[in-house]
């Protein structure tokens, strides 16, 4: 057995600006194990990770340019070309996962990106940015050739962003309380309910509306389930 | 009654099961085109009249047109988008390449809307791990196991493992490949999944 | 989410096996396995498990909860109470399934085990729909899901969260064309 592989356990540095700390490439897959999740989840759009994205794809070249060198057949190297299987697997379910959201809700998207103040994070990567703003001309040109400008003058423009429906945040989710919450408001359904508050406890799982919870799931402390 | 040809429209679609893809209807569309045409006409007589002669009376026709226009406006863009959904949809069903039947459904702006998709959608993929590329259409499925046996349905010729090694892809051969390659392939019908 | 997508997650849990070859340590990205030696027991990643097992390279020893006696206990508890009461695995129902499809012959009182652990789900998903019902019929907007399992929530997932927005929508008596879902709403 080559030593091509043994050199794996190793830590990965982040970008040496950050102050975040060195994460192991066992902590990046869970990383993008609840990304994963959350964005499959979520009724809206998620705030982009591609730094995981890449540092995911790093180890994944990385790991299959060292399979090259194993012989074919070897049962070390079909245990990691299975891992990699795997974790390609969560990756594209991951990117496939906002793209459907990208496209589905492209005006809206590009809209929250327009108003985004700056310093605030973006929502897409700059590659996705990329992505929503050709589909978006790709579809306005499209029903203006075959059919809006073949209309009266005063129909010749649809409003894509009153068109196209928009995220429903008011969605109910399933969460699991990763760090303890205290006094989330609970709004009421109907007019003779009242409002109150519920405590979150670590490791608990609920039921409720997206909207409540949204903030937590960008924030991490909870995980859409 | 106005609006009617535009949801006959819609219906055609609706009566198609998802994914299906009916023949784009240029002549209903036109029709709907005329009698929006039709009304637009008619309003614009009848706002000059009623601006130069004074006529109220007409304001609730004036009114009831717009909304039928306003109607079939909607209800093309509806039919419009609906078949960009199923157009996108096709792409990830068959990959890059669409079979000339269901070409054949589409009109030409649609053709020049799916080659744009394509372009995009091939360089959102291509940006991935500088410059290396992911392709995100395949890995559909979560990996079961390593290897899954299949057996040929056409003849596909040489066709590439990850591992370096090249298959010959002939009909009824059968074959022990790794199931992320040959996803695509079960779905275009060259290869069947042999369940054992 | 799709079944196979839960039992995607569910084989990453740990299990023991015995192996029947000698191999070093494994650097897996997701951390390390091994190393092997043979008849020395091991803990891997479920998936991996029934790879070896396919290829018979181990016997897979079963998880300490997937046995007749405790198992009848659990079933005994999940009737008489009604709440979700604790499961041995938060992947008891894929686990169960995965291990005794491919690796019967290494668990004990296999068809046993199996009929009791889809007593447990019955009771379990008869009380789940009970819920269900009630969460809906009382316009509740939050309940607590302790205990329940993801295999569990995907089975009412779709069914509940679409009925949840349709009764949302029509209480709230949006206006079709007003601002939302021209296209979607013909």
């Amino acid at each position: 057995m080559s030593d091509a592989l043994s050199d794996h356990g190793s830590d990965i540095q982040q970008d040496d600006s950050q102050e975040e700390d060195v994460m192991t490439p066992a902590e990046l897959i869970a990383k993008l194990e609840e990304a994963w999740l959350n964005e499959k989840f979520s009724p809206e759009l998620l705030e982009n990770k591609s730094e995981v994205v890449e540092c995911v794809m790093e180890q994944l070249t990385h790991m299959e340019s060292n399979l090259q060198r194993v012989k074919k057949g070897d049962v070390k190297a079909s245990v990691h070309r299975m891992e990699i299987d795997r974790i390609r697997y969560v990756l594209c379910s991951y990117l496939r996962a906002r793209l459907q959201k990208i496209e589905r809700f492209f005006p809206h998207v590009l809209e929250k990106e327009k108003s985004r103040a700056e310093g605030e994070p973006s929502l897409l990567s700059p590659e996705e940015y990329a992505f929503a703003k050709e589909y978006y001309a790709n579809t306005e040109t499209y029903l203006k050739t075959v059919a809006l400008k073949r209309m009266p003058a005063n129909l010749q423009t649809v409003d894509l962003l009153k068109a196209v429906p928009e995220p429903c945040v008011d969605s109910f989710v399933f969460l699991r309380v990763k760090e303890r919450q205290e006094n989330i408001l609970v709004e009421p359904e109907t007019d003779d309910q009242r409002e109150y508050v519920v405590d979150l406890e670590e490791g608990s799982q609920h039921l409720m509306r997206y909207r409540t919870i949204a903030p937590l799931v960008s924030s991490g402390a909870v995980q859409l389930i | 009654m106005f609006g009617e040809k535009a949801v006959e429209l819609i219906r055609e679609l609706h009566r198609m099961s998802d994914g299906q893809l009916p023949a784009f209807n240029e002549d209903g569309l036109r029709q709907v085109l005329q009698e929006m045409e039709a009304l637009y006409d008619q309003n614009q007589t009848d706002v000059n009249e009623a601006k130069a002669e004074g006529r109220a009376e007409l304001i609730p026709s004036i009114k009831l047109r717009h909304c039928c226009l306003l109607r079939n406006q909607r209800c093309l863009a509806a039919y419009l988008y609906d078949r960009l959904l199923r157009i996108r949809a096709l792409r990830w069903e068959y990959g890059s390449v669409l079979p000339p039947n269901v070409r054949f459904h589409m009109c030409a702006e649609e053709l020049q809307w799916f080659a744009q998709y394509k372009k995009s959608l091939a360089s959102f993929m291509r940006s991935f791990g500088g410059g290396e590329g992911l392709d995100i259409t395949q890995d559909m499925k979560p990996p079961k196991s390593l290897y899954i046996e299949v057996r040929c349905l056409k003849d596909h010729g040489e066709f590439e493992i990850d591992d370096g090694t090249v298959v010959l892809l002939k009909k009824n051969s059968q074959h022990f490949l790794p199931r992320w390659k040959c996803e695509q392939l079960i779905r275009q019908g060259v290869l069947e999944h042999v369940v054992s | 989410m799709d079944p196979s997508e839960v039992e995607f997650l569910a084989e990453k849990e740990v299990v023991k096996i015995i192996p029947n070859f000698s191999l070093d340590k494994v650097y897996l990205i997701g951390g390390d396995l091994g190393p092997f030696n043979p008849g020395l027991p091991v803990d891997v990643p479920v998936w991996l498990a029934l790879n070896l097992k396919q290829r018979q390279k181990c016997r897979i020893v079963p998880p300490d909860w997937m046995d007749v006696e405790k198992l009848e206990e659990m079933r005994e508890l999940e009737r008489k109470e009604n709440t979700f009461t604790p499961v041995p695995s938060p992947y008891y129902m894929e686990l169960t399934k995965l291990l005794l499809n491919h690796a019967s012959d290494n668990i004990p009182k296999a068809d046993e085990i199996r009929t009791l652990v889809k007593d447990i789900w019955d009771t379990r998903i008869a009380k789940l729909r009970l819920s269900a019902d009630s969460f809906i019929t009382q316009q509740e907007a939050h309940a607590k899901l302790d205990n329940l399992t993801l295999m569990e929530i995907n089975t009412i997932r779709t069914f509940l969260l679409d009925s949840l927005n349709c009764m949302y929508k029509l209480r709230s008596n949006l206006q079709p064309g007003s601002s939302k879902g021209q296209f979607t709403d013909y």
